[in-house]
């Protein structure tokens, strides 16, 4: 009895350990990195192998669109309290959305085509899928 | 004393020698009783040899669960963590997410 439970115990063992390494071997602590710090610049520089110069463009090209982006927010939020009509609305966050498909393409062209291709399968069904619920979690301005 | 002198000492010794063990009536049903012992709980290492081949199925089974599940549950996480900082990311992005109250 004692030898079967050590052999079950050595055979567990073994189990255990290829887990172990397999885990390790098919993580990505970039990602989980990134998803623990809510990064998502972080995210999409080990994502898509950014490298340090087409990061800072990437990087400098989110900043730009920040100020874009401020100002189709503030747009839309002085059309919702005044209240404008929905369609007045809906012409501002198609635009809103039309704008932010430029930026993705514009950071697209700064990865490598491969890795632009992927991004933009990434984000863009995104951006349409976009469902007026949730708000954003990560920082993504620098 | 030279070489030969020592080994005849030696072999006069060794045919003087005499061992003259006390009878010991339980030697022999101890010695059996070893062996059945030996028989019915063997060493780790005997019970291993015994069922070799079983062992190395048993193990390669494991090894290879193990490294299946591992790989599974280490991609799903790294899927679910990357499909929510690609919509994190671009919501952060996204002027009709940051609405007035």
């Amino acid at each position: 009895m004692k030898n079967l439970l050590l052999t079950l115990g050595l055979v567990l063992a073994a189990c255990a350990l290829s887990f172990g390494v397999f885990y390790a071997l098919n993580d990505e602590p970039a990602l989980r990195r990134a998803a623990r710090e809510g990064d998502a610049l972080a995210w999409l520089r080990a994502e898509f192998h950014l490298n340090d110069a087409q990061f800072a463009a990437i990087k400098k090209l989110h900043a730009d669109y920040s100020v874009v982006c401020a100002e189709h927010c503030a747009a839309i939020m002085a059309a919702q309290q005044r209240p404008a009509p929905p369609a007045e609305i809906a012409v501002l966050e198609a635009r809103c959305m039309e704008s932010m498909e430029d930026h993705f393409r514009r950071v697209a062209a700064l990865m490598p085509a491969d890795e632009g291709k992927r991004y933009l399968a990434t984000v863009l069904p995104r951006v349409a899928d976009y469902d007026h619920a949730l708000a954003p979690t990560v920082q993504v301005h620098p | 004393m030279n070489s030969s002198d020592s080994d005849k000492s030696l072999s006069r010794a060794l045919a003087d020698w005499r061992v003259a063990p006390a009878r010991d009536p339980q030697f022999r049903p101890g010695v059996w009783a070893r062996i059945a012992s030996i028989q019915t709980n063997p060493t780790w290492g005997g019970y291993l040899r015994a069922h070799v081949a079983l062992l190395t199925g048993a193990v390669a089974l494991a090894i290879v669960a193990g490294a299946w599940t591992g790989r599974g549950q280490a991609r799903q996480r790294v899927e679910v963590e990357r499909t929510a900082l690609a919509t994190a990311y671009v919501r952060a992005l996204d002027a009709r997410v940051m609405r007035g109250p």
